[in-house]
């Protein structure tokens, strides 16, 4: 009895136990193992989160959603074109929105090559505004130059103006219809340009003075295209106003000033005067000599020679000082030549010159 | 974002006429060209009867002058365009102008019986004036070249701006023989090598003639008696005397001081060497230094108030200053090999010397205080620098390797350009360029 009494309770202790066992082996202890899912969970929401904030809005969540929901989608759909679909969910969030927006908003539809269409007409309206750029207060009138010509033959049709405009391009191609462009316009700009053609003239009349200077700059030809002009019409005023022309650029005041020299044009001077700069044959005092040389230009780029002059000299005797003076008027007048390289729509900011003669470099030590 | 950008395109290029700037326009050279000045000296014009060749001789010679400094160039005759054919007449720029003159020369001789004078005028093609009023030089049918001289010396100063050297001469040991058996002796000549003249035989070895300052008188030192001892010599009577010395010493290396009445020189006694200055008027000798080592080749400065010697009191051949009263030296040679022969320029700005560096001499150059070493040449042989009266040039000997070597004169700018010969009947070494002639 008593070993029946053990037995069955060891028995029962054992059943006990191994359900025990057992339930810790596939029950709670697997089940309680992985636990961890906290950290995974974790860290995958929080990136894609942020993709999600940095697209826009709660949608980055169902993207990453809809990313497992897509491929299912591809599986019933077309077979061929399974593959294409991912690549294709790739691509628009990257390029598609952004780029198409904002370059053509008139072509919002075609999604694909549209874009490189767009990028091809792009290109072409830049250049526009370049040009405009520079001439903005004036391109809107200046259109109507190449009227002036047109102007003193088309005063008589100016009224006109409003009715067919296709009509009336026939008449002005008819006088000198070789520009193409801007017919249209033209007829609207001849009225204006036709009540103050006499007086314009073209060059007093635009508002750049310094951009028409290079027609008057040029001595003949202007006086020749103006004499040819004016023949079929009015020939006392064009004859007065190149005779006023003449005069103003032949007189001392009409000294186009333009903007200062830029770099290049002062290295072409200066690299012009210092190859005929020799040292060669001054003595090591003038050498220690820096000596400034003044004169003034002629509208051809040459020196006024009696103008030639030291301003003034640091580092040396007043001998080695006009040693170094005599070389360097020397370069300046050996490489005159044709006259220097300047231009003359900038003739008053060259009309004076002032060279230092600097011969550190050129030193025997 | 256009209108912000219009906006500023207009500020930038609208504002441009607003900065114009209002006083000429302003430019700094900084590097130009190092070259010969193209020259033309016609045949001087001749006004008398017979003088015409006179006239292309000097011609030649002002010619040889200007060349040979290296800084001009001279335009041959046949590319002339007009010819000078009278003094006075106005020049033609423009055809001068044409073939690149930057400089003319042109002049004028007459030769009546012995006389000889030559008038010339220089002119800037280029600027269309004259340099400087004309001059006129005369003297005796012996001395045109010297005439010659003048001229391109007057040349050379008004475009140089600096002294010229063509009317001087130089003192030089002329040796002819092999190496074995050589025979040395005085000679004078034009800088040129023109016009050799032999103040003593070759019986004896003579060595390292100095001129005075104003040429008068050459020192030199003589082995005649078997010892060497120390000679002045009147360059007019080529009269000489033996310079004060003691007994049982070596005398050698002698320099006239800038003002001809002292004399510096080096004693030997023993195996040691030192530095001495002499009156030449008393003979009262007075010992400048004090060394056991070897002191010697002393040079006053222009002004007499500083020697430079060379020493190896350091160990080694180095060059050193004291002033010429004796006292502390200072060393201002510290360059790799030997250094002597130290000769300071007229200009007192530079001191010329022999430098020997692995195996190889070269003449130098090295400020006052040893600072900016220039070494000029470089041979198995350079010796012995001496200056040209205006500090540009400097002349010394040069050996050849072997046996049958020979020793010429050479002259160098102080630039290194415009190395060449002096051309010399024969050999020629330890030269002593002399002040220009009055």
């Amino acid at each position: 009895m008593g070993l029946q009494a053990v037995n069955t309770g060891q028995v029962i202790s054992g059943i006990g136990h191994a359900g025990l066992i057992g339930w810790v082996l596939f029950g709670g202890a697997f089940q309680a193992e992985p636990l961890p899912f906290e950290a995974t969970d974790v860290s995958v929401i929080s990136s894609e989160a942020f993709e999600a904030l940095l697209t826009t809005g709660p949608q980055p969540d169902t993207a990453t959603d809809v990313a497992l929901p897509v491929a299912p989608e591809v599986d019933p759909d077309p077979v061929a074109t399974p593959t294409p679909d991912p690549v294709v969910e790739a691509e628009p969030p990257q390029i598609a929105p952004q780029p198409e927006p904002e370059t053509v908003p008139d072509t919002p539809e075609p999604l694909v090559q549209p874009v490189p269409e767009i990028v091809e007409t792009a290109p072409v309206p830049p250049q526009p505004p370049e040009i405009a750029a520079l001439v903005p207060e004036i391109a809107p009138r200046p259109v109507p130059r190449p009227s002036d010509r047109v102007a003193p033959e088309a005063v008589a049709p100016p009224e006109p103006e409003a009715a067919p405009d296709p009509v009336e391009q026939d008449a002005v191609s008819a006088d000198e219809g070789t520009e193409i462009p801007a017919e249209e316009q033209e007829a609207t700009a001849p009225e204006e340009a036709a009540t103050e053609i006499v007086t314009e003239a073209e060059e007093p009349a635009g508002a750049p003075t310094t951009s028409l200077r290079p027609p008057s700059r040029r001595p003949t030809p202007p006086a020749t295209q103006t004499a040819e002009t004016p023949a079929p019409s009015d020939t006392t005023a064009t004859a007065v106003n190149d005779a006023l022309r003449e005069a103003l650029s032949g007189g001392e005041d009409d000294i186009p000033a333009g903007p200062p020299l830029s770099a290049g044009e002062k290295d072409a001077l200066r690299v012009a005067v210092s190859s005929c700069w020799n040292v060669g044959s001054l003595s090591s005092e003038a050498l220690l000599t820096t000596v400034v040389v003044g004169f003034d230009m002629t509208r051809e780029g040459r020196p006024v020679g009696p103008s030639m002059r030291m301003v003034s000299s640091t580092g040396g005797s007043a001998s080695a000082a006009n040693q170094a003076y005599e070389a360097a008027r020397r370069a300046i007048i050996r490489c005159t030549g044709d006259g220097y390289p300047l231009p003359i729509e900038k003739y008053g900011q060259w009309r004076e010159i002032e060279i230092t003669f600097n011969p550190e470099r050129m030193r025997i030590k | 974002m256009m209108v912000r950008v219009l906006c500023f395109l207009l500020m930038v290029f609208g504002a441009a006429p607003v900065l114009a700037q209002n006083g000429p326009l302003r430019i700094e050279i900084t590097e130009g060209v190092i070259e010969p000045l193209p020259f033309a000296v016609p045949d001087l014009v001749p006004e008398t009867a017979g003088s015409a060749e006179m006239g292309a001789q000097l011609a030649r010679v002002i010619a040889a002058d200007l060349t040979g400094t290296g800084l001009f160039r001279e335009l041959p005759a046949s590319a002339f365009i007009s010819q000078v054919s009278d003094f006075g007449a106005p020049v033609q720029y423009a055809d001068w102008k044409a073939i690149n003159a930057q400089a003319l020369v042109t002049g004028a001789v007459s030769v009546q019986g012995n006389q000889v004078t030559v008038k010339f005028r220089l002119y800037d093609v280029f600027s269309g004036t004259e340099l400087g009023d004309g001059l006129q030089f005369a003297g005796t049918t012996d001395g045109w070249r010297r005439i010659a001289h003048k001229v391109a010396d007057a040349v050379y100063s008004r475009i140089t701006g600096e002294g010229g050297y063509f009317d001087s001469r130089v003192v030089f040991v002329s040796e002819t023989g092999p190496k074995a058996e050589r025979r040395k002796r005085l000679a004078i000549m034009d800088y040129d090598g023109a016009n050799v003249q032999y103040l003593t035989g070759s019986e004896a070895i003579v060595l390292a003639p100095r001129f005075s300052a104003n040429g008068d008188r050459v020192l030199y030192t003589s082995y005649e008696t078997g010892f060497p001892r120390i000679y002045v010599l009147d360059v007019g009577s080529v009269q000489r005397r033996v310079l004060e010395s003691q007994q049982g010493t070596m005398s050698f290396a002698p320099r006239f001081a800038p003002d001809g009445q002292t004399v510096v020189y080096s004693v030997s006694q023993g195996s040691n060497t030192d530095i001495y200055s002499m009156r030449v008027s008393t003979g009262q000798a007075t010992r400048l230094t004090n060394a056991p080592s070897i002191e010697t080749a002393p040079s006053f400065s222009p002004d007499g108030s500083q020697i430079v010697f060379e020493s190896d009191r350091s160990g080694s051949q180095q060059l050193y200053v004291m002033p010429a009263s004796g006292g502390e030296a200072r060393r201002i040679s510290f360059g790799e090999g030997r250094y002597g022969t130290p000769v300071w320029s007229p200009r007192g700005d530079l001191i010329a010397f022999t430098k020997q560096s692995k195996g190889r001499f070269h003449i130098g150059v090295m400020r006052n205080d040893g600072s900016e070493e220039r070494l000029l040449t470089a041979s198995f042989l350079d010796e012995g620098p001496t200056w040209s009266p205006n500090g540009r040039v400097i002349m010394f000997a040069r050996e050849t390797q072997g046996a049958a070597g020979r020793s010429s004169l050479y002259s160098v700018d102080i630039t290194g350009r415009n190395l060449r010969p002096v051309r010399t009947p024969e050999g020629g070494s330890d030269p002593s360029w002399g002040p220009l002639q009055p």
